[in-house]
């Protein structure tokens, strides 16, 4: 089941009336989301407003998704005009001078409108988050690290990244686990005492 | 096992039976979805490690408790079975078609065999020697062609006095 059709199956359960589907669905998509949205909407609190209406814009709209285009399209659409709708009732006017589709919305790199997302309040933690998980990334084995690595920053496939490292489909998905499961047990300790706990 | 089971699911590689069952195990048990959210958090960080947006995922989850419940109309097997049987006739279709076009390229063969299997024999009509210039000169313009797979079988016969004469 490719990618795709695990958000199919999760859109078709809400769709059914399973909400906590859509949790899963706002977990896996909730930062890609922040992050298009921030660069509309500047002001880091209204960013992560937006990006709650826009999740709850989605889910009242899911009945009418019919699957023609990928989950994701329909959602980065829904994000772009709830963040347009917000900066016209603000009076301000969305940014023309870079054109910006939701079909583009995945490949979206623009750290200094990045850095813009991160409030005083999170700024510390989200330091440390990506300290931890870079930290981790170099600490594992050189196999693991390539395995994660090919997988979360290349995209690759299983059967892709088998191929490139030369070893079984089983012995990947095995070392990408391994690999994720040993950055969060360093992430755990670091998540739970956040105070908020907004990771 | 498990959260194995969750890492393979978020890269899209489970079979749709498992995949369904994680997704069901993944509704019921907070720790599943903990570690749903720390690989995906994980992959987010990797991706874009400039800075990670902060968690509105338990927000949400709130304001969705507000929310009525989605129910989508559902596509009716009627539905479904019209499309495959449109699918179905449409196949066939294009089956019939390329069918009917190779036949119509293809000569027929029968009449071709059934010829071959026959003793050639002379024209039984005799013609005339004043028509012998007539058909040398119009030989190459007859129309031949529109006798698909005859034209190999047919002579131009000419009528000479002097095969009447001999012995």
């Amino acid at each position: 089941m490719a990618d795709r059709e695990v958000d199919q199956q999760l859109v078709e359960r809400v769709q059914r009336g399973d909400k906590h589907a859509f949790d899963l669905l706002v977990t896996k998509y909730q930062r890609k989301l922040g992050r298009l949205i921030s660069r509309f909407v500047r002001d880091p609190g209204d960013a992560q407003d937006v990006t709650q209406d826009a999740f709850i814009k989605a889910y009242r709209a899911m009945s009418g998704f019919r699957g023609e285009s990928a989950f994701y399209t329909w959602l980065y659409r829904i994000g772009i005009n709830t963040a347009k709708n917000h900066l016209l009732q603000n009076k301000r006017r969305p940014p023309t001078s870079t054109y910006f589709d939701a079909e583009d919305s995945e490949s979206f790199e623009d750290a200094s409108l990045l850095q813009e997302v991160s409030t005083p309040e999170n700024e510390l933690m989200s330091k440390q988050v990506i300290e931890v998980v870079q930290t981790s990334l170099q600490q594992l084995p050189e196999d693991l690290r390539s395995a994660l690595t090919l997988r979360e920053i290349e995209g690759l496939s299983y059967e892709e990244i088998a191929s490139v490292m030369n070893c079984p489909v089983g012995t990947v998905r095995s070392r990408i686990f391994r690999a994720r499961e040993a950055v969060a047990e360093n992430l755990r300790p670091l998540l739970e005492t956040s105070k908020d706990k907004r990771w | 096992m498990m959260k194995n089971k969750i890492s393979a699911l978020m890269d899209g590689e489970l079979f749709t039976d498992e995949a369904n069952h994680i997704i069901e195990q993944l509704k019921s048990q907070s720790s599943a979805q903990q570690d749903w959210q720390i690989y995906h958090l994980i992959g987010d960080v990797l991706r874009q490690p400039e800075v990670i947006t902060a968690d509105v995922s338990k927000v949400v989850h709130e304001r969705l408790q507000f929310e009525p419940l989605v129910v989508a109309p559902q596509r009716s097997m009627t539905e479904k079975a019209r499309n495959i049987a449109l699918s179905a006739a449409a196949s066939l279709m294009a089956v019939v078609a390329v069918s009917w076009m190779a036949m119509q390229a293809t000569p027929n063969k029968s009449p071709q065999l059934a010829l071959q299997t026959s003793p050639l024999s002379r024209a039984s009509f005799v013609l005339k020697p004043q028509v012998n210039a007539y058909l040398a000169a119009h030989q190459e313009l007859s129309p031949s062609s529109d006798v698909q797979g005859g034209s190999a079988f047919i002579r131009t016969t000419i009528y000479s006095a002097t095969e009447d004469v001999a012995p």
